[in-house]
C-alpha cells in the first residue's frame, strides 16, 4: 500500500512538474512571439517613414492588419498560426521594402526624364537660336557684300 | 445525398487566390524575364499558388488563402525586384542620354556664343561702316558748305577788291579833277560805284563786281578825258607858283638887284650883277665867288627855265668893241657858272655893249653900274 501510495505521489509530482515545465515553455513561446510582433510593428513604423512617396500605403495597411491578427492569435495561444502570420508578415516587409525602392527609383526616373526633356527643349531652343543667328549673319553679309 | 453533394461541391475561389491569378495574368508577358531575374521567388510563388488551387479544390480554404497570400507576396516581390532592375537600367540610360544631351547642349551653346559673337562683330562692323559713311557724307556736306562759303567769300573779296580798285580809279580821276573836266563819265562812275556798294551790302557779289568794273572803266575814262585839261591848268598853276618862288628866291643872292621886266607874252626875271669886272677887263675880278655861287644855286634850283646871260658895258668906246667886251664878259660868267655845275645847255650868252644902260653914264658911279652882266630867267 505504501509502495503504491508512494508511486502515486511520484506520479502527481511528475505531473505537477510536467505541468509547470509545460506552462513555463508556453509562457516563453508567448513572450517570444510577442517580441517578434513588437519588433515587426516597430519595423512598420520604419517602413512608413521610408515610404516618403506614400506608394505602399495599402501594403503597409495589410501588414498592420496581419500583425493585429497575429496579436489576436497569440492571445488565443494559437502559436502555430501566429508563426505563420509572422512569417508572412516578414515576407510582406521584404516586399514593401522592394516596392519602396521601386517607387523611389521610379521618382528618380521621372526626374531624369523631366531633366532630359528640359535638356532636349533647351537643345531645340539653342539649335533654333543658332540657326536664327547664322541666318541673320548671312542676311547681313548679303546686304553688305 | 444533396448534403453530401453540397459538401463535395467546389467553393467559390477565395479572393486572395483570385488576386494572385489576376496579378499573374497581368504580368504574363514579362513573367519569363521576372522568373529569370528571381527564379526562386517565382518558383516559390508558383508552388504556393499550385497548392492553393489544390486546397481550394479540396475545400481547405484557410490553407488556400494562406498559400495564395504567400504566392502573391513572392510574385509581387519578384516583380518589384525586376522593376528595380528595369528602372535602374532606365535611369542609367536616361543619365547617359542626359550626359549626351548636356554635351550636345554645351556644344550648341558654344557654337551659339561663337556665332553670336561673330554676329555682334559683324553688326559692329556694319554699324561702324554706316557711321563712317554718314561721317563721310557729313564731311562732304560740310566741305561743300565750306567751299560754298569760301566761294562766297572769294566773290565778296573780289567784289570788295574791284570796288576798291574802282574807288582808286575815282581818286585818280579826282586828282585830275575829272568831276570838273569829265563830268558825264565821272558822274556815271560815281553812280556805278554806289550801285556796286549797294550790291555788296545785299551780298549780290556778281552784280557788285560788274558794277565796280563798270565804275572803274568810267572813272578811267573820266580821268583820261580830264587829264589833258587838268594838266594844262595844273601846269599853268605850277608855273605861276614856281615863278613866284623864283621871284622870292632871286633877291636873296647878295650883291644883285632883281627886277621883273615883261616883254609881250614873255615874262623876264632879270638879275643884275654889277661890278664883276674892273675897267675894260673881260675876266671876272676876284672876290665875287659868293655872288656867282648864289646865281649857280638859283639856276640849279630852277632848272627848267631858259636863261640868258647878257653882258653890258657903259657907253664909252666903239660900239663893236663894247659889244665884244660885253660878250666876253657874259662868256666869262657862263664859264664860271659851268664850273659850278650849272647845266649850260639852257644858257644863252650874248653881249649887248652899251645898250640898255642900267643907269646914267655921265657919272663914274653910273658907268660902273652899267658895266654889268644880267642873268635873265624867261617864262610865260
Amino acid at each position: 500500500m505504501t509502495k503504491r501510495k508512494g508511486s502515486w505521489r511520484g506520479a502527481v509530482v511528475a505531473l505537477a512538474l510536467g505541468t509547470a515545465l509545460t506552462g513555463r515553455a508556453f509562457a516563453g513561446e508567448e513572450d517570444d512571439l510577442q517580441r517578434q510582433i513588437d519588433t515587426q510593428k516597430s519595423s512598420v513604423v520604419d517602413l512608413e517613414r521610408l515610404d516618403e512617396l506614400k506608394a505602399v500605403g495599402d501594403e503597409i495597411a495589410l501588414l498592420r492588419s496581419w500583425l493585429d491578427e497575429a496579436w489576436n492569435l497569440r492571445a488565443k495561444h494559437e502559436y502555430d498560426q501566429v508563426r505563420d502570420v509572422l512569417d508572412r508578415a516578414l515576407k510582406q516587409e521584404d516586399l514593401i521594402r522592394a516596392k519602396i525602392i521601386v517607387s523611389k527609383l521610379r521618382a528618380q526616373e521621372q526626374r531624369h526624364e523631366a531633366a532630359l526633356k528640359d535638356l532636349n527643349n533647351r537643345i531645340a531652343r539653342t539649335r533654333k537660336a543658332l540657326q536664327d543667328t547664322v541666318d541673320k549673319k548671312k542676311a547681313i553679309e548679303r546686304t553688305n557684300s | 445525398m444533396l448534403a453530401v453533394g453540397a459538401a463535395c461541391a467546389t467553393p467559390p475561389k477565395p479572393r486572395e487566390l483570385e488576386v494572385y491569378d489576376v496579378l499573374r495574368q497581368n504580368n504574363q508577358a514579362r513573367l519569363p524575364d521576372i522568373s529569370k531575374r528571381s527564379p526562386d521567388l517565382v518558383a516559390e510563388a508558383e508552388r504556393r499558388s499550385g497548392a492553393a488551387h489544390d486546397e481550394w479544390q479540396s475545400n481547405d480554404l484557410d490553407e488556400c488563402r494562406a498559400n495564395a497570400l504567400l504566392a502573391q507576396i513572392k510574385l509581387k516581390t519578384a516583380i518589384a525586384l525586376y522593376d528595380q532592375d528595369q528602372l535602374k537600367a532606365q535611369i542609367q540610360s536616361l543619365s547617359s542620354q542626359e550626359s549626351h544631351a548636356q554635351e550636345e547642349l554645351a556644344g550648341l551653346s558654344k557654337d551659339l556664343a561663337s556665332e553670336q559673337e561673330k554676329l555682334a562683330l559683324l553688326q559692329k562692323y556694319v554699324d561702324a561702316r554706316k557711321t563712317a559713311e554718314a561721317d563721310k557724307a557729313q564731311a562732304m556736306t560740310e566741305q561743300q558748305k565750306a567751299q560754298a562759303e569760301q566761294e562766297k567769300l572769294s566773290q565778296q573779296l573780289a567784289a570788295e577788291q574791284k570796288i576798291a580798285t574802282a574807288q582808286l580809279a575815282m581818286r585818280t580821276a579826282d586828282t585830275v579833277e575829272a568831276a570838273q573836266y569829265a563830268k558825264a563819265d565821272y558822274t556815271a562812275a560815281t553812280d556805278l560805284l554806289a550801285k556796286a556798294q549797294s550790291a555788296l551790302k545785299a551780298s549780290d557779289f556778281t552784280s557788285a563786281q560788274a558794277a565796280a568794273d563798270a565804275a572803274k572803266r568810267s572813272a578811267d575814262l573820266a580821268a583820261a578825258a580830264a587829264k589833258p585839261q587838268y594838266e594844262q591848268a595844273e601846269e599853268s598853276s605850277q608855273n605861276k607858283a614856281r615863278n613866284e618862288a623864283l621871284a622870292r628866291d632871286a633877291p636873296t643872292i647878295p650883291g644883285v638887284k632883281v627886277r621883273i621886266d615883261p616883254r609881250g607874252d614873255l615874262q623876264r626875271l632879270v638879275i643884275v650883277v654889277p661890278e664883276l669886272f674892273t675897267k675894260r677887263e673881260p675876266n671876272i675880278a676876284a672876290g665875287h665867288d659868293m655872288v656867282l655861287d648864289g646865281i649857280a644855286g638859283l639856276l640849279k634850283k630852277y632848272p627848267n627855265y631858259p636863261v640868258q646871260v647878257i653882258g653890258y658895258t657903259d657907253n664909252r668906246g666903239r660900239s663893236t668893241e663894247l659889244i665884244a667886251l660885253s660878250a666876253a664878259r657874259a662868256q666869262a660868267v657862263y664859264s664860271a657858272l659851268a664850273e659850278r655845275g650849272v647845266d649850260t645847255k639852257r644858257l644863252m650868252v650874248s653881249g649887248l655893249g652899251g645898250e640898255e644902260p642900267f643907269t646914267d653914264n655921265r657919272s663914274s658911279a653910273g658907268r660902273a653900274k652899267n658895266n654889268r652882266v644880267e642873268i635873265v630867267f624867261l617864262y610865260h
